[in-house]
């Protein structure tokens, strides 16, 4: 069962990685901290179970074209939710990735995954695609069809899709039209340690969640920081990574690299949980690229969730806007990037916004790029779970700060006709300095 | 893992399950929860002892006592070995298949199925988490006092079968204290009750205290009663920090011998100090120490900064360099997170790891310690002690490199010798991780033949053909050379 | 006994084995006139007794004292075996808090010794400084102090036993926590000397509180104090026991504390906060009195049953009780049993304990003589295992005692 390319292909990428994947003792304290694990209750389907079937195919004894090493290689959602609990710290998520890589090189992913790949992973692709994502959304298409589609057969695909795409509309509560911007008001805010803090704009928070890049903007600089613009940015490659596509991550890391350097800002802000992960984590995607390494970890160090940089001067006060917040943490900010009370710091300052946990907000929401269409029923099971955390909360809102999981709940919730919204805690922060007045004095944009 | 030490690891090939076999089990519990597929059974090839692997036939995961007795029963009238499993963290290779086993997992025997607040019990399905069992009793007032290192993934199914201590059974007791009653699926599928809190206990011989500890020969408990305590009112945690593991081990000894009654006395010395200090669980130990002290007081708020004292006292006179007081929940967490995440977080500092468990009289510790030392001087292997002082149950870890064949078998004889010099100061071979297939043959150390083959009789009692986890605690020539010489 | 058979038994022994006496009382438990008494002064003479007896097919009555048996009816021919002879303390660490004695040691002298360490044994059954070691095990019996210690059987560390047909074995060890193979040894503890005659015992010793204080509460009807006793039980501190004791002339809960002063003092309050009622301390010698297991004026009552259920059922086993006119009840309420003393005058006392058994049944408990009076047929009323526990627990007796040499599991 050795000896196939494939195999080489791991022979030179997970065996490069022995030093990550031999700490793994085996102890099994990842089993209860792993989705897939708790509801299926097959090891195979647990972080350590994968990490031993990555093992096998190191040692030769499991050809990583195999059934089984693909369908449970696959089957992880990436959400990292083993690592904080590891005492060995065993870096799960890199070594996933290049697994995913390996299962890749030997049977190519489905066609799904591929096209959203290309689409997201190129520019000319990407405006036609989010455009008509925009038109859907829009004409209330993508309600009406998350509505009055079956769910069953094909139908229970694009009925997720419409629901998923309907659910990045914005919460109706919030004011209808951008803000009216302008200079915005630093008022007698402190602004004496004003950073130049960049913005990554990404693919899906650009295609359709526009509005949380603008919010962002806003709020860093009602905060004092100065924003700069970044030309040349291109999609972080996040889910080319998770998806096994290392190269195509490489090459849109490599130009994020470049247009960050160049743009001389102090910090990176990201506002998309997924993203801000994998920025983090471009020194070891491209570790093995002597001309980059340098630059990739300087970069990656540069790197913050925007809630990071809002906490770590505490965020201005803004307006009262009185409603019910249930907080569900994306496992790409809590798990990967260890980021748990920032954002509640963010959304605690607007007041009269009563923040509440959702219970297990620790655990994945099955989001996971497109593993609801990918794994329909698992998929669903773990969504399911989270709706119904997220319902018993009884709030007005779930705020979570990544669109993947903005979608992934609120489809949920619309497919269950329930009325929460769901927003981006920065995009409350935009909501709440608009009705302060920070946005009103000083001239046009 | 590769293998470890020479000729553990089976070479022999696993047979497979008999297709009627497969589908008969597929019709009881579903398909997608019998594993059959050689390359997914591969992740079941190892418990927390990756020392030994060997694939089982085939997983079967049933989900309630009415399938596993089924499960039970068709394997059984086939012939086929049946190894219980929990959640696969044992250190003793208690999980480990046979050539001819199937594992019977209990992962989806999740549901806690009762709490019994007026009479303080609760009854679970075997693969409930230990920490999940306090977790759901803590809104009564009450917790499940055993606390293994590894209760945040170990299953009470697999306490049970290990009869599991944890640091608080200085005070508190192991599993078996806490167990009232079973359910239990014995050989050929039957179903059998034993005890039960609203019983008189006096009416028959204590067949759950046998069963607890019995490690998966007798049977596979499917429904398990346990005994809950009320939270204590207050808790006290000190960290003594000490020059050397033996002067750390003299004020444990002074400590219990001054009548204070410490909910868990623990030692960590230096090279896991700086293991743990390595991982994400750092918890601020000083790396230069030679061991830190975690002592523990819990009960009535308003005597324990007397007991804090006087154990502070007993750390000083034996010549603690400073004693901290964990001031916060937070703090004492932190502390106890250390503690029980050391294990894992020994892959920090070696890429191998060999966790011994061994008790001695608490009062040999200092002495025992001094020893272990010296035979990791000889063999210049480096050993980490991280253990439950107060009961005498040491922990020594001895890190390797597998890689390296030499290293192997210096290994394994400084564990052999180390098991001696703990049965030489009147102690014995396992503390809490039970016996295994790791075990097996250091029982001879502690046990005589007649005393091996009463064991071997009362399992027969329960599993007469040897179905249940053959292989395991019993070493198998003993117990033929005690049957010839009985027959004679 | 026929006297071919003492002679061949006492050319195996030494002569101090023979010519020992026992209580007067345990020839009226064996339904039986005197038979032969042997006392081995060691384990191998235990050995060389059991291993005679399974050849000529004698049954053996192994006791401590005699003074505590259930009633039974060994077969004849038979011989009690008394352990009166294995005294001495073997082992004695107090640093370690461990003990090992000889199984006819008692406990009012090992607990001379401990004292002296400040250490004690914290069991409580009826009488306890009167049973022996072995006997102790044997019954398997704590007393209400395991509300705050546990049961004996988990601070039995190690025992020597010698087996029906002679085996003798050393299980377990001197340690505290010790999982080397199965747990037979927890088997022994409360086999009633049914598997195996104990003949040396490792115990774990506590440290003797700093303060033993003894709540008690009065009531004129025992009924009065149910809630108050379930509310002590179900607090949010631990104390050492909870005991209810009902006469006709009034009941009584005594909660003992345990520890140091100032956590005794805020237990009491919280216990007095949490039930809403204000207990009297009593510490005096008069008060000791009070618990039963310093006493042994009822205990040798002529009729005695235990009911046992569900700790929150203790309420209306005593209703039950308590009907029987000149009872004497003695309720350990974390446990949930009742020991009941009734009056030997009770007019007919098959139809009275017939009615309890089928009272008691109806209410989920089980009910068990452990003294009666000659002439009623005890064995209807003990609590009987169930069928697969009883199948098991036969199983096991051949296994320890293949030629059914110790009186027991019939």
């Amino acid at each position: 069962m050795t000896g196939a390319p494939a195999y080489e292909a791991l022979g030179q990428a997970l065996d490069a990685q022995k030093e990550r994947l031999l700490p793994c003792v085996h102890c099994g304290f990842c089993l209860p901290a792993c989705p897939t694990y708790n509801r299926l209750g097959n090891e195979a389907d647990s972080p350590r179970g994968r990490l031993h079937l990555m093992q096998a195919v190191v040692e030769g004894r499991l050809d990583p074209s195999s059934e089984a090493f693909r369908t449970h290689i696959d089957r992880c959602l990436g959400c990292r939710a083993c690592e904080p609990v590891c005492p060995s710290g065993v870096e799960y998520g890199t070594l996933l990735e290049l697994a995913r890589e390996t299962a890749t090189k030997a049977v190519p992913q489905g066609l799904p995954t591929r096209f959203l790949l290309k689409v997201l992973g190129t520019r000319a692709l990407r405006s036609p695609f989010f455009f008509i994502g925009r038109l859907l959304r829009g004409t209330g298409l993508a309600a009406l069809g998350a509505t009055v589609l079956p769910s069953y057969g094909p139908f229970r695909a694009i009925r997720l899709v419409l629901a998923m795409l309907a659910s990045t509309t914005r919460w109706q509560p919030m004011a209808s039209e951008e803000a009216t911007s302008g200079n915005t008001d630093s008022g007698s805010h402190d602004v004496s340690r004003r950073s130049r803090v960049a913005v990554l704009l990404g693919c899906v928070q650009e295609g359709l969640f526009a509005r949380i890049n603008s919010a962002t903007v806003r709020v860093l600089e009602a905060n004092g920081y100065e924003v700069v613009l970044v030309e040349g940015q291109d999609c972080c490659g996040a889910l080319h990574a998770h998806g096994g596509d290392l190269e195509s991550a490489r090459m849109l890391a490599r130009s994020n690299i470049r247009a960050f350097k160049a743009s001389g800002a102090d910090l990176i802000a990201v506002n998309a949980a997924g993203c801000g992960a994998a920025m983090k984590d471009y020194g070891i995607l491209l570790e093995g690229d002597p001309d980059f390494v340098q630059r990739a970890e300087e970069v990656a160090l540069a790197v913050r969730d925007v809630s990071e940089i809002l906490a770590s001067s505490g965020p201005r006060i803004g307006a009262s806007i009185p409603c019910k917040i249930a907080y569900d943490h994306p496992c790409h900010l809590l798990h990967a990037q260890g980021v748990e009370h920032a954002p509640i710091t963010v959304l605690e300052a607007v007041p009269d916004a009563e923040v509440h946990i959702v219970a297990g907000a620790e655990e994945c929401c099955g989001g996971a790029g497109i593993y609801g269409i990918t794994h329909p029923e698992l998929g669903g099971l773990i969504g399911g779970d989270k709706v119904s955390a997220v319902r018993a909360c009884l709030a007005d809102v779930v705020a979570t700060p990544n669109p993947g999981c903005m979608m992934q709940i609120g489809a949920g919730l619309r497919l269950e006709a329930s009325n929460e919204g769901v927003i981006h805690p920065v995009e409350l922060l935009d909501e709440s300095y608009r009705r302060a007045g920070f946005y009103r004095a000083g001239g046009a944009e | 893992m590769a293998s470890l030490l020479t000729g553990k690891v089976s070479s022999g090939m696993t047979q497979p399950l008999p297709s009627s076999v497969a589908s008969d089990l597929a019709e009881i519990v579903g398909h997608e929860h019998v594993i059959t597929d050689p390359d997914r059974l591969l992740v079941y090839e190892s418990d927390g002892l990756t020392a030994y692997r060997r694939s089982p036939r085939a997983v079967v995961l049933p989900s309630s006592t009415e399938e596993i007795s089924a499960v039970v029963g068709l394997l059984h009238s086939n012939g086929i070995e049946v190894i219980p499993r929990g959640a696969g963290t044992g250190l003793s290779g208690g999980a480990l298949a046979t050539p001819e086993g199937v594992i019977v997992g209990t992962a989806r025997m999740n549901r806690i199925l009762k709490i019994d607040v007026e009479n303080r019990i609760a009854i679970a399905q075997p693969g409930v988490i230990n920490a999940r069992l306090t977790e759901a009793t803590n809104p009564y007032g009450l917790y499940y006092a055993p606390d293994p290192s590894s209760q945040s993934t170990c299953t009470l199914g697999g306490n049970v079968a290990e009869n599991s201590g944890g640091p608080h059974c200085l005070k508190y007791g192991v599993t078996a204290r806490y167990v009232t009653g079973l359910t239990v699926v014995l050989a050929g599928g039957r179903i059998v009750e034993l005890g039960g809190v609203g019983r008189d206990p006096y009416t028959t011989l204590d067949l759950v205290g046998l069963f607890v500890g019995s490690e998966g020969c007798f049977g596979i408990a499917t429904e398990i009663e346990l005994r809950l305590l009320p939270i204590t009112e207050g808790v006290r945690t000190l960290l003594g920090i000490f020059e050397s593991v033996e002067s750390a081990g003299r004020a444990v000894t002074k400590i219990i011998a001054s009548g204070l009654m410490p909910a868990a006395v623990e030692i960590v010395d230096g090279p896991t100090i700086e293991a743990v200090e390595a991982s994400v669980f750092a918890a601020g130990y000083p790396l230069e120490a030679g061991a830190a002290l975690v002592i523990e007081f819990d009960g009535t708020e308003a005597g324990l900064d007397l007991d804090a004292d006087r154990a502070e006292q007993c750390c000083l006179e034996e010549g603690a360099i400073e004693v901290q007081r964990a001031t916060d929940p937070e703090h004492r967490m932190k502390l106890w997170r250390a503690r029980k995440k050391a294990f894992g977080a020994m892959g920090r500092i070696a890429p191998d790891l060999l966790v011994q468990d061994a008790t001695v009289p608490r009062t040999k510790l200092p002495e025992v310690l001094a020893g272990i030392d010296n035979i990791g001087n000889r063999y210049g292997l480096k050993i980490a002690n991280v253990f439950h002082a107060g009961d005498g149950n040491l922990h020594p870890n001895i890190l390797f490199d597998r890689q390296n064949q030499n290293e192997l078998e210096l290994v394994e004889r400084a564990s052999k010798e180390i098991m001696q010099l703990c049965v030489d100061a009147g102690g014995t071979i396992t503390g809490e991780h039970g016996v295994g297939v790791d075990k097996r043959e250091y029982m001879t150390l502690v046990h005589g033949p007649a005393e091996l083959e009463a064991m071997a009789a009362a399992k027969r009692v329960f599993d007469p053909a040897s179905l249940f986890n053959p292989g395991k605690v019993l070493p198998a020539v003993e117990v033929k050379e005690a049957n010839e010489s009985r027959s004679n | 006994m026929r006297v071919d058979l003492t002679d061949s038994l006492s050319r195996l022994l030494p002569g101090e084995a023979f010519g020992h006496s026992v209580p007067s009382s345990l020839w009226a438990v064996l339904r039986t006139g005197v038979e032969t008494v042997v006392a081995p002064g060691s384990t191998e003479e235990v050995a060389t007794l059991l291993k005679w007896a399974s050849e000529m097919g004698v049954r053996v009555v192994p006791i401590g004292t005699g003074a505590h048996m259930c009633p039974r009816y060994p077969r004849d021919p038979f011989i009690v075996l008394t352990t009166s002879r294995l005294k001495e303390i073997q082992h004695y660490e107090p640093a370690d808090l461990t003990m090992t004695a000889s199984a006819g040691a008692s406990i009012r002298d090992l607990s001379t010794e401990t004292a002296i360490y400040g250490q004690w044994l914290p069991f409580d059954p009826p009488d306890v400084p009167n049973r022996t070691l072995g006997g102790l095990v044997a019954t398997g019996l704590s007393g209400p102090l395991w509300a705050g210690y546990g049961q004996l059987r988990n601070h039995v560390l190690g025992a020597t036993i010698v087996c029906g047909d002679g085996r003798a074995l050393r299980l377990g060890g001197k340690v505290v926590k010790n999982v080397a193979g199965f747990d037979i040894l927890k088997l022994m503890v409360g086999s009633r000397g049914e598997l195996a005659v104990i003949t040396s015992v490792t115990v774990r010793l506590f440290p003797l509180p700093v303060v033993d204080q003894l709540l008690v509460l009065e009531a004129t009807d025992v009924s009065e104090l149910v809630s108050t006793a379930r509310a002590v039980a179900t607090a949010p501190i631990m104390p050492a026991s909870i005991i209810l004791s009902g006469t006709s002339d009034g009941g009584r809960l005594l909660v003992r504390l345990h520890g140091a002063k100032v956590s005794v003092e805020a237990d009491q309050k919280s216990l007095e906060k949490h039930t809403g009622v204000s207990f009297e301390v009593r510490n005096t010698p008069e008060a000791e009195s009070l618990l039963v297991h310093k006493r042994d004026s009822r205990i040798n009552a002529e009729l005695a049953v235990r009911v046992w259920a569900l700790p929150s059922r203790i309420g209306v086993l005593l209703d039950v009780l308590k009907k029987v006119p000149g009872v004497s009840l003695n309720a350990d309420v974390y446990g949930g049993s009742v020991r009941a003393y009734l009056p030997v005058n009770l007019s007919d006392i098959e139809s009275s304990l017939a009615g309890l058994q089928k009272d008691i049944e109806e209410l989920g408990g089980t009910i068990r003589a452990l003294r009666i009076p000659a002439e009623v047929n005890a064995s209807s009323y003990f609590a009987k295992p169930l069928v697969d526990e009883g199948e098991l627990a036969a199983g096991l007796k051949r296994a320890f005692d293949p030629h059914a040499v110790l009186w027991g599991i019939e």
